[in-house]
Formats: C-alpha cells, structure tokens, sequence
C-alpha cells in the first residue's frame, strides 16, 4: 500500500489549499459603488389636432385667436424624476394645413402657477393640400432640470396670425420626452 | 483581497448560486448520506448516526453567465460599461441558484430481512432564479434604443423556497445484481415564493400612421407573484423572538404541507460493473397558510394625452386630463393583492451512472452483509439532471472513486456543467473506528480565485457508521 502513503498526504494538502488559498483575485468591489443604471426613457407627452372650429367660442361662436390648455403632468412629481432625472429632450411637431401661421408658447409651471420654463416658436402656414412641418427640439440639462423638476403643469398657447386667406384648416400636434435617468 | 472573501461568498450566495447536483455524494456507498441521493444505494453498512445538526452541511451557489471578474475586473474601471455588456450578453435561459441543506438528524438501521431503513430530518433552501433579460435591458438602457423592439416580461421567473424535510426510506436488495429503494417525505413549508408563468409584451412603437411619435402598448400583460411565509413576517410588526417562534413552528408543520418520493436503484450488468439511477422529489408543497399574490395584468395602450382645448369652464377649473389618464390605465392595467392557495411542485431531480471497478479487493466473506465493495478503484460516468420552470438543466460527471484502506476514501470528479466545463471535485472521507467525516468541495480551481469563479460548491458531515463483525 505504498500508494496510499503517496496520494494520502498530497490530497490532504490540496484541500488544505483549497481552504486556506481561496481568494478573490484581480477584482475591486469599491466599484459596486459606483454602479449607476441610466435609461433612457422616451415617453410620449400631450397630442391634439385642432380644426377651425375650435377657435369659436363653444357658446357664443365667436371666433378667438388664442387658444390655450393645461396639462397637469403629475409623474414630474414622482420621487425618480426628483432624485435620478439627468436630462430632458422635449420633441415637439407641428403639422399645419392651415394656410395661417400660428406662435407658440409652451411653458412648464409649478403647483403655484410659476413659470419654470418656456418655449416660443412660430408655426409655419401650410396648404390643406401640403401641410408643414414645423420641429422644435428644446434640451434641458444640468442645472437646469430643476426647472423641470419644480414643474407640474405643461401649457400650450396657439395664437393665429392672421391675413386674407379662409381660415380653414387643420393643425396636429405631436410631443415627446427624452428623459435621461442616473439611478 | 482576503477581507473580501467573506464578502464574495455572501454576494456569490445571495446572488449566484447551480444547486441540487451533488455528484461527489453519489454512488459513495460508504457514506449514509448517498441514501439521500439515490436511495437505492448498495449501502454496504449496518446501521449509521448522524451527529446533529453536523452530519450534513451542503451549500451550493452558482451563476451560469457571470462571475464577479465580469463585473469588476480592477483594470476596468468602468463599471457601468461592464454591467450593461454583461446584460447584453446573459439570455433569459441564464440562472442564478442557491442551494443549501443542513440535516438536523440522520439515523438508520438494517433490518433482520437484510433491509436498510434510513429515517431523519433535513432543512433544505433553493432559491432559483432566470436572467430577466428583457426586464433587466429596459431598466438599464430605457427604450429609447429599442423603439418597435418588445420588451418580454415571460423572460421574469424565479422561484425561492425554505422547507423542513422529513423523511423515511427503505433499501431492499432484490437479488445478487438488483438493489432498490425509495423514501417517502413530509414537507413543512417555511417560505415560498414563486413567480413563473409570467406574460406580457412591452412596446414602444413609431408606426407613422399613430398620432404621435410614439404609441406605448401593454400587451396580454399577466405578472403573478405567489407568496407563502412572506406577508405575515412582513406585515405583522411581529418581534425578532415572535417571528423565529413563528418559523420554528412552521417547521414542525405548522405552515404550509405536502409530501414527496424518491426512487432509485442499482443494477449489477457484471461484479465489477453496475448501473445506478434514481429520481429525487417527486412531491408538492401545497400553500394554504399565509399566502398572498401580487397580480399585474391586463393590456393598455396610449399615445399620450389629449388636450381638448376647451374654454375656461366656469368655475375656472381645468380638465383633470392626468386623472382621467391614471383611471383609464388603473381599469386596463389592474394591480391586484389577493390571498388564493396555490400547489408548488418540488423541483424534480434524476441522477443516472455507470460505475466500473477495478483492482480488485479481498476481505472476509460474510453472508449477513448486502453489499460489498469489491474494487480499491471506481470509476464513472453521472448524469445530473434538475426541472427547472423553463429547462432542464443537467450536469455530466466523470469520476474516480479511489478506496485506499478501510478508513480514507477520496473521489474527484471532473463535472461539465452550465458553469463550468473545468469543474474538478475532491471529496475525501474519512474514518476513525465508527467515527467518519467527510469533506468535499466543487470546482476546485475556482477557489484560486472566487473571482472568476461561476459556482462554488461545499458540503461536509460527520456520523458514526456501525458494521457488524
């Protein structure tokens, strides 16, 4: 049994090396520290299409040249905007058949009804034949997505620009939100 | 790097972990514990206690897609970077399990008809879960990248459970080449959760037709989490001393009951070589006592909200579009907590082996005996096999089982598995008088460095093994 003698003492030392040489090589747990997930989220925001008729009065009928309503956007409020929200990329698109031009404002406001941030842009006429597309891209970011996260409210503003031509028409509107995360 | 080892194996064990296959215990017919895998074993003793509590420890953790190095590789140093390469790279069909059993009392006896009866007491966890490959991509990445691509929620299924096992088995050898056994078992549920079934589509789409950029669609969404054991201990403000008086009872079946079998046997083709097979919990753990069952379900889609542009009404107060959105998604996409039983199938577990002895041994004939090893020399091929929600995930063995006197016994193994393809085992027993201890350990190399390790496996036990003169 001279075998024994050899294999006995070597198997004993490899589980002896086993159980005292187990380490973790090559590796720096410090770094869980610094493990962020980042999505990207693109959420689709507010969408209408508004015709001739609703810049008349509903009971009057009396034609108004500006037309405005307010969306309460109440997840700006959600503790993983506040804490984790990075960057916005709002996307915002025109599509104008109507052969008048149209200014736009868009504006963010807080609970109390402040202004925390607008836009403004002019919206191209068009032909009911040959709509116009009319983009805007606005990017907050850094310091200033405080101004998004103090928000609750977003507001779109139409006012017709008049001249000789009918008013006839049709008027899309299509918006989205690029919201950037750092969980 | 040593302090992180404590560290590494608590991450390893609560994250990681293959279980079940225990391929150094198997067919180790010298030692009572490989009754517990195959209780038709050729056992060749004659009665056996195990030491409470000590006489079998087995903790096993195991990541079939990644290891530690993957994630935080010091010459990377972006760790962002690593872990979404490492999401990209895992499939819904990667898993992390964690499986641990501590035996708290083990006995056995042979009978005066040559049978073997073996009888104890086990605590057993298995926490097992799949990759949710979709679910994790979104999280991490958003769908901005994935415009039309869907999101799968069935990629979200895991299943964990603790259980107190009591069992009791018989082992009868039939004739001089066939031995069988089997054992029945009581199980005594701790906690169970379980979430498997799971549908539903995510998407964001850009089809120029919709009237937005995009449109989101919840598609079939159907996401259940059964729960037993949970929402008393998380909801009940019970006491540290209240809620272990709670599990204690529990595991003396004052929870959650069901029962199971293994089967298995051993057939000698010729003296020096035999084939072995056995099928390991057949059984169910029916949950009835403190159940409760997260639902989600149901389909939705939006474009958005539409404003309507409306005159100021009245009372100056505008249309509450975000209310009316949160209600139309609550009534399609439903949230549910409801409290239904539910059956839990055990994970079923089937062990196969050739075995083939060489150098032969000589000892004193004695006709009481049921079996007697024959060879200083054993080898084998073992096939692993355990049902998991979606696979069947196996494990081959190849192994030599080398007897060197009557009282020190080692095996190594060299296992190719959905870990490892470089697993070596060692297992060494050891006896003094009736007096036997046994140690082994999986994937030897990987203790170099548990870094880079994808499964660690350890178990060891002690008990007194009597045979008769």
């Amino acid at each position: 049994m001279s075998f024994v003698k050899l294999l006995k003492k070597p198997l004993v030392i490899l589980l002896l090396c086993v159980a005292m040489g187990s380490c973790v090589k090559g590796v720096d747990l410090s770094q869980t520290e610094e493990i962020a997930l980042t999505p990207d989220l693109q959420v689709s925001l507010l969408l209408f299409d508004v015709t001739n008729a609703d810049f008349k009065d509903k009971d009057t009928g009396v034609f108004t040249a500006t037309i405005k309503d307010t969306v309460r956007l109440e997840f700006l409020d959600d503790s993983y905007i506040q804490d984790d929200l990075t960057s916005v990329e709002f996307s915002f698109k025109y599509t104008n058949s109507f052969p008048q031009s149209f200014r736009n404002k868009i504006y963010f406001l807080s609970e109390n009804d402040n202004v925390q941030h607008s836009l403004q842009f002019d919206i191209a006429k068009g032909d009911k034949n040959n709509p116009v597309v009319t983009d805007w891209v606005e990017v907050i970011e850094n310091d200033r997505i405080d101004v998004i996260k103090r928000s609750i409210k977003m507001v779109v503003e139409l006012e017709v620009v008049p001249n000789q031509e009918a008013f006839e028409g049709e008027l899309k509107f299509e918006s989205k939100g690029l919201f950037s995360f750092e969980f | 790097m040593r302090p992180y080892l404590f560290c590494a194996l608590i991450f390893f064990g609560m994250l990681f972990c293959q279980g079940q296959n225990k391929q150094l215990l198997y067919n180790v017919n010298g030692l009572p514990q490989s009754l517990m895998s195959n209780p038709g074993s050729s056992v060749n003793f004659d009665a056996h206690l195990g030491i409470p509590l000590f006489s079998k420890f087995h903790i096993t953790a195991g990541s079939s897609g990644l290891n530690l190095f993957d994630l935080f590789d010091d010459s990377k140093p972006d760790v962002n970077k690593k872990v979404s390469t490492a999401i990209r790279r895992l499939t819904r069909n990667d898993y992390f399990t964690l499986h641990q059993q501590l035996e708290i009392l083990s006995f056995g006896w042979r009978l005066k008809n040559g049978q073997y009866l073996s009888a104890g007491v086990y605590q057993e966890m298995d926490m097992f879960a799949y990759f949710p490959k979709d679910p994790a991509v979104l999280v991490n990445e958003g769908n901005n990248d994935y415009i039309n691509v869907p999101f799968d929620f069935s990629d979200v299924s895991f299943t964990g459970e603790i259980l107190t096992v009591y069992h009791l088995g018989i082992n009868k050898k039939i004739n001089r080449k066939l031995t069988l056994g089997a054992r029945g078992k009581l199980y005594s549920g701790i906690f169970n959760v379980s979430s498997t079934k799971n549908t539903g589509l995510f998407t964001t789409r850009n089809d120029p037709s919709n009237p937005n950029f995009f449109r989101h669609y919840a598609e079939n969404i159907d996401v259940r989490v059964n729960t037993s054991g949970y929402a008393s201990l998380n909801n009940s403000g019970m006491t540290v001393q209240q809620s272990t008086a709670d599990l204690l009872k529990r595991s003396f079946f004052g929870g959650n009951i069901g029962a199971g079998l293994d089967i298995g046997g051993t057939y000698s083709l010729r003296e020096n070589f035999r084939i072995t097979a056995s099928v390991l919990d057949i059984g169910f753990v029916y949950q009835q006592h403190d159940v409760e069952n997260y639902l989600y379900y149901g389909s939705y889609a939006t474009d958005g909200i539409e404003p309507l542009f409306p005159d100021v009404p009245a009372n100056n107060k505008t249309i509450p579009y975000w209310d009316l959105f949160e209600d139309e998604v609550d009534r399609n996409l439903k949230d549910e907590t409801v409290h239904e039983n539910y059956t839990i199938w055990r994970p079923l577990k089937f062990n196969a082996a050739l075995e083939f002895g060489f150098e032969e041994m000589y000892e004193d004939c004695n006709y009481r005996r049921t079996y007697k090893r024959r060879n200083y020399n054993l080898v084998g091929l073992h096939l692993f096999g355990v049902k998991r929600p979606r696979t069947l995930n196996v494990a081959m063995t190849a192994y030599y089982d080398r007897k060197f006197k009557n009282n020190l016994r080692a095996k190594i193994s060299y296992t190719a598995d959905d870990f490892s393809y470089y697993n070596v085992g060692l297992l060494v027993s050891k006896r003094i008088k009736k007096f036997n201890f046994y140690i082994a350990a999986d994937n030897l190399a990987g203790y170099l460095n548990l870094a880079r390790s994808q499964s660690a496996s350890i178990q060891f036990g002690m008990q007194l093994i009597f045979k008769k003169p």
